[in-house]
């Protein structure tokens, strides 16, 4: 850090900004006009997330905010399993869920004896009837963004890894992201107004580093990497699993279907999308755009026709 | 009271299959009242322009007055969408990009565009008698605002059906229902406006054409009721429902076609007016609330 400090203060100086209050209007109404060139693109980046190896210890969650410095969001108690962040948010960017498939009492035993009659050997050895799925879940990063395209200030964009990416400087909070977003990824947030979600580490990409949850996840639950590679690799993954035995396993997001694009960051699982709480079938709301548009266009045109023909009648 | 070893924990194999995915946007009771003054000045606009480029005689005096009226209503319109925003200060950052593929842009836009002829033509009507060389550029503004004034009753309702939120994700005649309600209250306000300023003639043809376009009205109100079907079961008990049909139906049509049936007092034809404004604001919380209540 210390380091980074003498660059900056070696850097060459354009003097100090003009203060006041006229020039802070003018700044204000200005600076959010003016354009750079965009970066070279480079080669899109994503997260594939094997849900199958996750372990549920929200190193993701922690590093996420550590590295953004997003504020906590206060302990409660969510009443699901070891779920206390409930859902994606404007200050929680990575979310743990636990799914506890657990099965139904199969005898009458009571609490005390069934207790009593645990051990290791038994737990280790007996007929499992169930499963805990766990799954950090994060912003998407859709290839054809809802979000991205219902911006009306352009704040959200694409960058040069293909990335989708909300700059805060333009954003003004008019919820239209929120709206668009099919798996409820962006929120925005109550404390600055603005919207929010996961940057898939811009800043870390762009300084060559993995990005944070990444870094910190032991088990390599999440998979950071070019997306093409990352594809590659989860499909050899199923491929291996489906010879395990895990006959279930299939890829989330990785391949566009007819309502939806492909994810750069897409998951691992083992059951039904709507049991991690992702949309079975996700719809990019646009596709009705045209038809709702005619659908408008045509109503008001119609009622326009109406009052002509009613004043017409009326003999005027 | 749970007995053996899964008592220990609670079966939960639904995982999160019950919960709604989406986030609902903080767009509450000052959307539905923006939803409502959209519709009163775009329709005020619209038909007070179409009439009067149709039969000026008949139209030009209430007209000139609601051009005024529109531009007002589009003000509290504007301030009302500006302070929805999560930053306000930053509704200037609109205007940075046109971007085709998103209402809420071409909205901003179609607002913009409709707003400059919009003045024009309501400064232009309320100037004085020397100033009638300007007539010409009067209703050049008036034809130019046409296609924008329909661009900004349209925005609406396309913005919230081209969303991922319950209910609304669905509702394919919702732009249809608010852009021909939109005409309906704009009739409205336009009658009320030739009573204000005495033209009987325009009265009586707008009473005429109000009462058609109430009725007309209920073909796209029908259609999006079919659309959110499902949504209204699920988030409305029996009571509500019927009690949003009775606002749909009695409040919102038979009741204002009694009213304009009933005769030309000013009083009556008033509260035929009003009937419409109030069922149309009911009508429009009820559909901002379906997301809210899904959640």
């Amino acid at each position: 850090m210390a380091s980074r400090e003498i660059v900056v203060a070696e850097l060459p100086q354009h003097g100090e900004p003009v203060v006041g209050a006229l020039s802070d209007l003018v700044r204000r109404l200005v600076d959010p006009f003016r354009t750079v060139s965009p970066p070279e693109p480079r080669p899109a980046t994503g997260f594939f997330t094997d849900t199958t190896v996750c372990i549920g210890c929200k190193a993701c969650e922690v590093a996420c905010k550590e590295w953004n410095l997003l504020p906590a969001d206060g302990l409660h108690w969510t009443g699901n399993s070891y779920d206390n962040t409930d859902e994606l948010s404007a200050t929680s960017w990575r979310h743990v869920k636990f799914i506890e498939q657990i099965g139904e009492p199969t005898s009458d035993v009571p609490l005390a004896e069934a207790t009593a009659a645990f051990s290791l050997e038994r737990l280790l050895h007996e007929p499992k009837d169930g499963r805990w799925l766990m799954m950090s879940d994060v912003c998407k990063h859709c290839v054809a963004a809802p979000c991205q395209q219902a911006c009306p200030t352009g704040a959200i964009i694409h960058t040069e890894f293909e990335s989708v990416f909300i700059q805060p400087d333009i954003c003004n909070g008019c919820s239209s992201c929120v709206s668009a977003c099919p798996f409820g990824v962006v929120t925005r947030s109550s404390l600055d107004g603005h919207s929010h979600k996961c940057t898939l580490c811009y800043d870390r990409q762009r300084d060559g580093l993995v990005p944070a949850c990444a870094k910190a996840c032991p088990t390599q639950s999440i998979q950071f990497g070019p997306v093409d590679e990352l594809r590659e690799r989860a499909r050899a993954r199923v491929r291996e699993l489906h010879r395990r035995g895990v006959a279930e396993a299939y890829l989330y997001g990785d391949v566009s279907t007819a309502s939806y694009s492909e994810l750069n960051s897409f998951y691992l699982l083992v059951d039904r999308p709507a049991i991690y709480g992702l949309p079975d079938d996700p719809v990019d709301p646009r596709i009705f755009m045209k038809g709702d548009y005619a659908r408008a266009i045509g109503s008001g045109v119609a009622a326009i026709a109406t009052l002509l023909a009613a004043i017409w009648l009326g003999g005027i | 009271m749970r007995s053996g070893a899964s008592a220990l924990a609670t079966p939960l194999r639904g995982g999160y299959a019950e919960r709604t995915i989406t986030h609902a946007p903080a767009w509450r009771g000052l959307v539905a009242w923006d939803l409502l003054f959209n519709g009163i000045s775009t329709g005020v606009f619209l038909v007070a322009a179409i009439c009067e480029l149709a039969a000026p005689d008949i139209f030009a005096r209430a007209a000139g007055v609601a051009y005024a009226v529109a531009l007002v209503v589009l003000i509290v319109d504007l301030t009302s969408l500006v302070l929805d925003l999560g930053d306000p200060l930053r509704f200037h950052h609109m205007l940075r990009v046109v971007k085709l593929g998103s209402p809420m842009s071409v909205g901003t836009w179609c607002l913009t565009l409709y707003s400059l002829p919009l003045t024009v033509a309501a400064a232009i009507g309320v100037l004085p008698s020397e100033w009638a060389s300007l007539e010409a550029v009067r209703r050049v503004a008036i034809i130019v605002g046409l296609p924008f004034a329909l661009g900004s009753a349209v925005y609406k309702g396309v913005l919230l059906s081209t969303s991922a939120q319950p209910g609304w994700k669905d509702a394919r005649w919702l732009g249809g229902y608010l852009t021909s309600s939109a005409i309906t209250l704009g009739c409205a306000g336009m009658l009320l406006l030739s009573l204000l300023v005495g033209a009987e003639r325009a009265a009586a043809a707008l009473r005429v054409a109000l009462g058609i376009l109430v009725t007309v009205n209920l073909i796209p109100l029908g259609l999006l009721a079919a659309d959110v079907r499902s949504t209204l079961v699920r988030v409305c008990s029996p009571r509500e429902r019927a009690g949003l049909a009775a606002v749909c139906l009695v409040g919102g049509t038979l009741l204002p076609l009694f009213l304009l049936l009933a005769g030309q007092a000013p009083g009556v034809l008033v509260a035929a007016a009003l009937c419409i404004a109030l069922a149309g604001l009911a009508i429009r919380f009820s559909i901002l609330r379906l997301p809210q209540a899904s959640a």
